[in-house]
């Protein structure tokens, strides 16, 4: 050990920490730029930890989607495009949401017991800076990692599923290009009369306006299948309704152009690739189930004192509970139920995302509700999921502001 | 020791001569009272022992000072900052070492000073590297902690204590996990942190460290302290022990005990070691001395045996052990 001259000057006037440099606000609950930039260093610095987020948030849907990229490539004949709408949805809705908040919980809960299990936290106590500061600390600092995290591994997802996706949708059976305008769709359903009349669905109401009249007069008669030099030549009407002469080109033309408008609204779910206006309501969504994790993880993990205890129970809450009690109606406890903030964040999901079955109606979408969800109102699923980001910070912080250290 | 009450505002803070100040401490964990109104006063500036055997609650009370757990009852203060209630401004000149040492096992220890550094005052992180230095643990700082042995562990954790520019450290059983260099450089380290003119609380039950260390001590046994003030001025209490080797043991020892010395006498494989009580005058040895000539004992070796902090301590503990 060898004895250097001390640099620092013991003045009693300095004891009081008031002379000279910065102010110091040591009591204050407010942390400082200082502690949050090295808790994030200390967070970042756990490799193992580190590595397995990573692996599950970005690291799976890579792996996934390089996979698809290549086996297309190499037989694209055999297997599909990687990118595409359906893939997207899968795993925004199948991987990344439920990886996501488990990833987060992780990262909670570590942050929330990480100083206790090493023997810090009375390091950190002994410095007299605020227990609630120490407590806040954590939040921007986990924070400052999840979210970039989830961020890196939606993009990585939404890249390849825009640019790798299917060059044309299969609406009906018929290949049709995708993203198309209602005007866009019907010019595409003039060039291709026979195969919209022929095999699109017709969308017509009880009424019986003139139109209507003249496009089922046109769909019974006009011949559909191979026709002459094929095979057998039949008409989509039923039998002995093709009595009347076949249509004009013009009048197939016409009827096609009508078809594909009254179709548009079908064909309008389907996409090539997800929208941008999906994707960035899908970005922040799946940004809110990993800030809840990640924030009931760090409560839980501070109430405890211990992060295996704590992830677990959050795996349990995720992957068991949350899908029973989104689907199951169980008698006298369906307010308790609504009151889970998984199925409150399920029915914030954006319209088009089959999150635990389909998306939900609220802010980021407006998709008409799910009818496999336990019902839930927009504003109580808010209210649930402030109420827990509440509840269990002001646990954490509690724990922490009256644990022995 | 002069007994003074620490004023109950802040305006005494770093003008009160007392470092550390309690008054009817308590702490209880369940049935066992580990602190039990304790009264404390370490004067400024001193190297100061708390003594006292596995489980008496020397830690205990050093938990309770530094605001790791709550006291039961009592009031207290570090440098004249009345604790809980200004417990940011008292502590943020005390630095301290509480049980075992433990870091961030997966930051170096530089990165754990820093990060300490970070939650006290801007001036603690320009601090980092003279501390390490001052350690000895520059040439291993950027090791991770989890490389580190017990001792260079003990050695972080008074660095981190250090960062803060402390007036007054308090540390638990410094010495533990070092080997006899490193409690030789702590030692040191020790003193020259005094001559700094800072306090320095060292609790352990390593008394012969203590004695070599503090210029004062005070004992603790279950919960409570039974005696605290200047070693000198303890030991100067103490019994007065001589050492004898004659030609026959046995009868000396009947000898002495025949007197009206109120010699104790304990026979030793090299002789007699005669044990006076406290305040004995330094002329009974010469006494002692004309007894056995006279009564035709040879006489090879008469001393005065060097009263230890040890013998002291283990003196006033059994004395309780006694009457308990």
């Amino acid at each position: 050990m060898t004895t250097v001259p001390n640099t620092a000057t013991v003045a009693t006037a300095e004891a009081a920490g008031l002379s000279g440099g910065p102010p110091d606000h040591r009591g204050s609950p407010i942390p400082t730029f200082g502690m949050i930039r090295s808790r994030v260093k200390e967070l970042r610095k756990r490799r193992g930890l580190m590595i397995a987020m990573a692996l599950v948030t970005i690291g799976i849907p890579t792996v996934f989607l390089v996979v698809r990229l290549l086996l297309h490539a190499f037989a694209p004949r055999t297997y599909g495009p990687a990118g595409g709408y359906d893939i997207y949805t899968s795993l925004v809705s199948g991987v990344l949401y439920v990886f996501g908040f488990i990833v987060a919980a992780t990262l909670g809960a570590t942050a929330g017991s990480a100083d206790l299990g090493d023997g810090m936290f009375r390091h950190l106590v002994v410095t007299g800076r605020s227990r609630l500061a120490l407590y806040l600390t954590r939040i921007p600092s986990g924070l400052a990692i999840i979210v970039p995290l989830v961020a890196v591994g939606f993009t990585i997802v939404c890249a390849v599923c825009v640019f790798a996706a299917p060059s044309q949708l299969s609406y009906s059976g018929v290949n049709v290009p995708g993203n198309l305008s209602r005007a866009g769709l019907e010019s595409w359903a003039t060039g291709h009369a026979d195969e919209v009349v022929c095999n699109f669905g017709l969308r017509i109401g009880p009424s019986t306006s003139q139109s209507a009249s003249t496009i089922l007069s046109v769909v019974n008669n006009v011949p559909c299948g191979n026709g002459p030099g094929g095979g057998p030549v039949f008409s989509k009407g039923p039998p002995g309704s093709s009595t009347q002469p076949p249509p004009s080109q013009a009048q197939i033309t016409e009827a096609a152009r009508q078809i594909a408008g009254m179709d548009y609204s079908d064909y309008a779910r389907l996409f090539l690739y997800p929208s941008n206006s999906l994707m960035i309501k899908s970005g922040l969504w799946l940004e809110l189930e990993a800030v809840i994790g990640f924030m009931v993880g760090l409560g839980l993990g501070s109430l405890i004192g211990q992060r295996t205890v704590a992830v677990v129970l959050m795996i349990v809450l995720e992957v068991v509970l949350t899908p029973i009690f989104s689907r199951a109606r169980i008698p006298h406890l369906l307010n308790l139920q609504r009151a889970v903030v998984g199925l409150a964040t399920a029915h914030l999901a954006p319209g088009g995302l089959p999150v635990l079955g389909g998306g939900g109606g609220g802010p980021f979408g407006g998709g008409g509700g799910n009818p496999g969800l336990l019902p839930e109102s927009t504003t109580v699923a808010v209210c649930v999921i402030v109420a827990w980001l509440v509840g269990w910070s002001v646990l954490g912080a509690w724990r922490m502001m009256t644990r022995d250290a | 020791m002069t007994i003074t009450m620490a004023k109950p505002d802040e305006e005494v803070a770093g003008t009160s001569q007392w470092a550390v100040e309690t008054h009817g401490l308590t702490k209880r964990f369940g049935d066992n009272v580990a602190v039990n109104a304790v009264d404390l006063r370490v004067p400024r500036g001193c190297a100061f022992g708390y003594l006292g055997p596995n489980g008496a609650g020397k830690t205990t009370l050093i938990r309770v000072l530094l605001g790791l757990t709550h006291a039961d009852a009592g009031t207290m203060s570090l440098l004249g900052y009345r604790v809980p209630k200004h417990r940011d401004k008292a502590l943020a000149r005390v630095g301290a070492i509480v049980d075992e040492p433990r870091f961030h096992a997966h930051l170096t220890g530089r990165e754990n000073l820093e990060l300490l550094a970070n939650n006290r005052e801007h001036a603690a992180r320009g601090r980092v590297g003279p501390s390490l230095e001052r350690v000895g643990l520059s040439h291993r700082a950027d090791d991770r902690v989890a490389k580190y042995s017990m001792g260079m562990r003990q050695r972080l954790g008074v660095a981190a204590c250090l960062i803060g520019d402390p007036q007054l450290l308090i540390l638990d059983e410094p010495m533990n996990g070092l080997d006899p260099a490193g409690m030789q450089d702590m030692r040191e380290m020790i003193l020259t942190l005094v001559a700094e003119g800072r306090t320095v609380v060292l609790s352990s039950h390593l008394l012969d460290e203590v004695q070599r260390t503090c210029d004062a001590v005070a004992i603790v046994d279950r919960g409570s302290v039974i005696r605290q003030g200047p070693i000198a001025e303890l030991l100067s209490g103490a019994s007065l022990v001589v050492q004898v080797e004659c030609s026959d043991p046995d009868r000396a020892r009947t000898l002495l005990e025949n007197t009206s010395l109120g010699a104790q006498t304990n026979l030793q494989p090299n002789g007699l070691a005669i044990t006076l009580p406290a305040g004995t005058s330094r002329d009974v040895i010469a006494e002692i001395a004309r007894l056995l000539v006279e009564g035709g004992i040879s006489l090879y070796r008469l001393q005065e045996a060097q009263t230890s902090l040890e013998s002291w301590f283990l003196e006033v503990t059994s004395r309780l052990e006694d009457a308990g």
